[in-house]
């Protein structure tokens, strides 16, 4: 308290110094005014009151700031040490003029209470800090890429494998939105952000990882692909919603795609010699028409029967690599179903008369346009067809019907009267090559023809089944979907005005028959 | 017309006529051109068979020819190069003639996408004989 006292006592003799000094100061002007000039008692009784009025205000000014100095001075001491201030210097005790001691003991016991404020905080810190360099260094080695964003899709932390992997700064990834810095196709649509437009309106908390996801870099004309995993938390800390983990399979689906294209050329190599055999065949029936008969015009027959089989078969190749690569893309057009099977039938006439099978074609009347990719659906009838001719064995026919089935859909089914197939085999018909279900060295095939077939119909939204009985024949039967069924997003409207033939197009046609 | 390399003579027509329409068939494979410029020109056609890609953009560019079948898989230009040159939209006059591609590869979707914009028609050679082809002109024609 000794200190307050003396700022007490100083601060009161100053004052009673400087009001003193004012009353003498008036008191001697009065007594000269009167002395020197000609002025009544009461003017110079009201001016000593004037100027004591203004000498009041000067003092009282002057005083306060002097006697409020030391508040002042442990006021900067306190903004000085508090944390939100930054630019406050600490305020020079030894000039103040009053409160001196007074300021130096409370100011010391500031800075000490400060300073153990400050140890206290910095052990919180510190294991905040320990906390942050942990999360930090495992998110950092953690030898995949790793991503955070916020509510607004914004880049909230990348770690050093992300930074890495994408080859680019933290600075370039950090506050930009996410879709900008991964532009990312995925082999379906469902995809990470309707999956997280679905998780914002409907969950606090979600996980979904996808598998194949591409990122195309046109500066390198290279893919990234990987699967990607991703936690969504609607209350998570520090406005982090979203977390993604990479996983880089580029190396192996990129062989794959390597695979495809091996394939892909494979295919093209084995077409072209098919494209002569095909034509130099052509040319052969075009001259010989009417010169040849009976067992050359057999001959004939078989081998470019044979070339069409083969044909279809390096089709099969082609399309189950597709399928493999996800490459394999529907184009679904309204087609007229009855025509696209006639087509069919008539390019596999041939292949059953050299096997004096007939087939027939009994159609439903009125049926809807259907939703089609008319490439890929010619290959499913071919491989059904195929498929009754070789197990028809004795038998000389094959029915193939088209009807509406009771829920709107339309329902081709082909049934051959022949060996059957054994109860089982039956589960595993569908399975890719799951050979043939009767003696492999009587019948050929690879068995690829069904799993195809039941992969192309289940992309068109179809369905595809089998009903045998051993001994009494096999009925093969898919459904699809008429056009006006298709959900719109399915119909592909800018191929509207092509008309697809089995292997090829013509822009605004609808004439062409093979 | 030194480039043109007919590799038969036009014979009888037995389709409904084309009148001597000027077909270009770019490809390489040279059997290939060879049975389609047999059917084509004893359809009527007046064919010519170009093997090198270059020289084939050079002769379509001319624009004497109602159809071109262009194949995809050509020496020193590809097919998908002279179809995108061919039908640049900055290019004037445009180019009248029908443009058919007839391969046996593999398209990638992209490549896909640009044919069906750009051309008439399109064929997988290995599924179609000579005479199928000449009626699938026929009818782009």
């Amino acid at each position: 308290m000794n200190h307050f006292q003396a700022l007490r006592t100083q601060i009161r003799a100053y004052l009673i110094f400087v009001i003193l000094l004012e009353n003498l100061l008036i008191i001697f002007g009065l007594w000269f005014v009167l002395r020197n000039f000609d002025v009544s008692l009461e003017y110079a009784a009201l001016g000593a009151y004037a100027v004591s009025v203004v000498m009041t205000f000067i003092i009282t000014f002057a005083a306060t700031d002097y006697a409020l100095q030391p508040l002042k001075a442990i006021w900067l001491t306190i903004l000085h040490i508090l944390p939100t201030e930054h630019h406050v210097p600490a305020p020079d005790v030894n000039k103040l003029p009053v409160g001196r001691t007074l300021v130096m003991s409370l100011s010391a016991q500031i800075y000490q209470i400060a300073s153990v404020a400050e140890q206290y905080d910095t052990e919180e810190e510190k294991t905040e800090k320990t906390l942050k360099a942990r999360s930090d260094l495992i998110a950092n080695s953690l030898p995949l890429p790793l991503l955070t964003i916020d509510k607004a899709d914004n880049v909230l932390f990348a770690n050093e494998a992300f930074l890495k992997y994408l080859g680019t700064a933290e600075a370039d990834v950090v506050g930009k939105d996410v879709y900008s810095i991964l532009d990312m196709s995925f082999p379906s649509d469902d995809t990470f952000d309707a999956w997280l437009k679905r998780s914002r309106t409907s969950t606090v908390t979600a996980t979904k990882t996808w598998e194949r996801v591409r990122v195309n870099r046109e500066e390198t004309e290279t893919a990234m692909q990987f699967d990607l995993a991703a936690y969504y938390n609607k209350d998570n800390p520090q406005g982090v919603e979203t977390l993604l983990v990479l996983f880089d399979h580029t190396d192996r689906y990129g062989q794959d795609d390597q695979a495809m294209g091996f394939i892909a050329l494979a295919v093209h190599e084995l077409r072209t010699p098919l494209t002569l055999l095909r034509g130099y065949i052509d040319a052969f029936d075009e001259e010989l028409d009417g010169k040849i008969d009976g067992e050359l015009k057999d001959f004939m027959h078989k081998m470019n029967a044979a070339a069409q089989q083969l044909t279809m078969f390096v089709n099969n190749i082609l399309n189950v690599a597709r399928i493999e690569g996800d490459q394999l893309f529907l184009r679904l057009q309204e087609k007229n179903w009855s025509s696209i099977v006639h087509k069919v039938i008539s390019d596999w006439t041939l292949r059953a008369q050299i096997r004096d099978i007939k087939l027939e074609y009994i159609v439903a009347p009125d049926l809807p346009t259907v939703g089609v990719d008319p490439v890929s659906i010619y290959e499913v009838i071919s491989n059904l067809i195929d498929n009754a001719i070789k197990y028809s064995g004795k038998s000389k026919r094959i029915v193939i019907k088209t009807a509406l089935t009771k829920d709107g859909l339309v329902e081709t089914t082909v049934q051959d009267f022949g060996v059957g197939i054994p109860e089982t085999v039956m589960p595993n018909l569908f399975n890719k090559f799951y050979r043939n279900y009767r003696n492999r060295s009587q019948i050929g095939g690879t068995g690829l023809g069904l799993y195809l077939s039941k992969t192309i119909i289940t992309a068109h939204g179809g369905n595809i089944w089998v009903r045998s009985k051993e001994g009494e024949g096999t009925t093969f039967g898919f459904t699809v979907v008429p056009y006006s069924k298709l959900a719109d997003e399915q119909k592909n409207g800018d191929n509207k005005g092509i008309m697809t033939s089995a292997h090829g197009w013509i822009k605004n046609h609808s004439l062409y028959r093979r | 017309m030194d480039e043109q390399k007919n590799a038969t003579k036009p014979t009888a027509n037995n389709t409904p006529s084309p009148h001597g329409k000027k077909l270009l068939c770019i490809e390489d494979e040279h059997f290939i051109g060879e049975l389609y410029s047999r059917a084509l020109t004893k359809a009527g056609y007046d064919v010519t068979v170009i093997i090198d890609g270059m020289e084939g953009l050079k002769e379509a560019q001319t624009d004497k020819y109602d159809i071109i079948l262009l194949d995809l898989m050509i020496p020193s230009l590809t097919g998908i190069e002279i179809l995108r040159k061919l039908r640049d939209s900055t290019q004037t006059p445009k180019l009248h003639s029908k443009i058919i591609i007839t391969t046996n590869l593999e398209q990638r979707e992209e490549v896909r996408a640009d044919i069906e914009k750009q051309a008439d028609g399109y064929i997988v050679k290995a599924e179609v004989t000579p005479r199928e082809l000449v009626e699938f002109v026929s009818t782009v024609a």
